[in-house]
């Protein structure tokens, strides 16, 4: 005891974000990529940083409903990413497809294929939505370390 | 064999080793809080660094299989140990001087090349094509600044070598100590194209938003740096946040070492130094400008800092 719980604490205050998109229609991506980043919502106050790599990602964010496609490039970057790791599934459509359901060209939900963990709906998730679900990820985070 | 317990204590305690590292990793955090705020964010913690190195410790390192393993796991090492040893190099004014045997400008020059070599190397053994990319463009890059570095560095050294009688002196402590005499170099004219020239090749060495063209995350997705993960990506992030330390407290010896005598005003002062020469050159600087292609970044390096160094080597020269 003593020391090593603390650091597991220390080292829960620096999640490393990773996007995937697999199919959206990059309305939730730009909610993530820009608007959780402008100064009303700064998301780096909670130590996030988006990396460009998936090897140095701690939490993973999907969007988009998992086309055909893309599922074997999504399912290989997932492996890429070291444990532990968590997964937010932002948007509507990892959780059901949304206006994509029923097509045949997506595989919603995705959690069929990846584990999620929490799930951010809307359509796209307004930027506090989603910076709510990344702290909800930080949580389980830390029980994973 | 005090002296060589002097230069390892020097290496592993004070400035190297510790001090460096958590100096290193501060100013990294001084730098990113300083530019949330230029963007009118609230940013990280000061301390965000020393998160992200502890984080990084909890994490699993991946070996592509492509890779050739023994290279890919050891080069970041080399480039750890060779900024550590750089920053025992650098004398602090009134604080901290080298022992003769290490205190050389020259050796100094040669140990700042590593960490750049490394990540040429480390690139190459990752077996990414983004790494091979950033292999390339960081070469392209070290050929463009270390040219206008040795030669502001010969500037540097002829001027105090003329100035203390003889021809050229490479002993960083007899540079401080000469212009601690005669005032600083920032303050002498005929340095001026020298300190200009200085200043364009920092913050291209610290590979900061203008020149991270090797590493640059939105286009080769941080090029050498891609296929590391966990322990290993930390030795990174630290060879990066001690080799700032080693750059900065360069600029600060060749060009505005004046200080006061006192021990602890001496550190006050060089630290306000340091945290200045990062704030304008880093922080303002990546805030302010988008980044340069390669062939942008070569041929400006190749005009304009190339030709302030072989000004100023020519006027020290001259005068």
């Amino acid at each position: 005891m003593g020391l090593i719980p603390d650091f597991k604490k220390i080292a829960t205050r620096s999640p490393w974000l990773y996007r995937i998109n697999a199919g959206s229609c990059n309305g939730c991506d730009v909610e993530m990529a820009v608007t959780a980043l402008i100064p009303r919502y700064d998301v780096e106050r909670l130590g996030c940083q988006y990396c460009g790599s998936p090897k140095h990602a701690d939490i993973v964010l999907i969007s988009g409903p998992l086309t055909v496609r893309v599922k074997d490039a999504v399912l290989r970057l997932y492996d890429e990413i070291p444990d532990p790791k968590v997964t937010v599934a932002v948007g509507v459509c990892p959780i059901s497809g949304g206006i994509f359901r029923e097509s045949y060209a997506v595989l919603a939900p995705i959690d069929q294929y990846i584990p999620v963990d929490v799930n951010v709906p809307g359509c796209p998730p307004r930027p506090q939505a989603i910076i709510a679900g990344v702290a909800k990820a930080i949580d389980i985070w830390r029980e994973r370390l | 064999m005090s002296n060589q317990l002097a230069i390892l204590l020097a290496v592993l305690l004070f400035p190297g080793g510790v001090f460096a590292l958590v100096l290193g990793l501060a100013l990294k955090g001084v730098d990113r809080r300083v530019a949330a705020r230029l963007q009118s964010r609230i940013g990280p913690p000061l301390a965000q660094p020393f998160f992200d190195v502890i984080k990084l410790g909890f994490k699993r390192t991946t070996v592509p299989e492509v890779a050739s393993q023994n290279v890919f796991l050891y080069a970041p090492l080399v480039g750890v140990i060779s900024v550590l040893l750089a920053v025992a190099l650098v004398p602090i004014t009134g604080v901290y001087t080298p022992a003769p045997a290490i205190g050389n400008l020259l050796v100094l020059l040669y140990l700042l090349m590593i960490p750049g070599i490394v990540l040429m190397i480390a690139g190459s053994a990752s077996g990414s094509p983004y790494g091979a990319i950033g292999f390339s463009r960081e070469m392209a890059l070290m050929i463009a600044y270390e040219g206008p570095l040795v030669l502001i560095a010969a500037a540097v050294a002829i001027r105090t070598g003329v100035g203390m009688g003889g021809w050229v002196t490479f002993s960083l402590s007899d540079i401080i100590a000469y212009q601690r005499e005669h005032g600083s170099f920032l303050f002498d004219p005929v340095m001026w194209p020298a300190v200009a020239a200085f200043c364009c090749f920092y913050p291209a060495n610290l590979g900061i938003v203008p020149f991270d063209i090797p590493e640059a995350e939105t286009e080769v997705l941080e090029g050498p740096l891609l296929e590391y993960s966990g322990p290993v990506l930390a030795l990174f992030k630290v060879m990066s946040a001690l080799k700032k330390v080693v750059v900065l407290s360069l600029g600060i010896a060749m060009f505005l070492p004046f200080a006061p005598d006192n021990w602890a005003l001496g550190l006050i002062v060089w630290l306000i130094k340091l945290v200045v020469l990062m704030v304008i050159g880093v922080t303002a600087l990546r805030v302010a400008i988008g980044r340069m292609r390669i062939d942008q970044a070569f041929t400006f390096f190749l005009k304009w800092p190339l030709l302030l160094a072989v000004a100023s080597l020519a006027v020290v020269v001259v005068v």
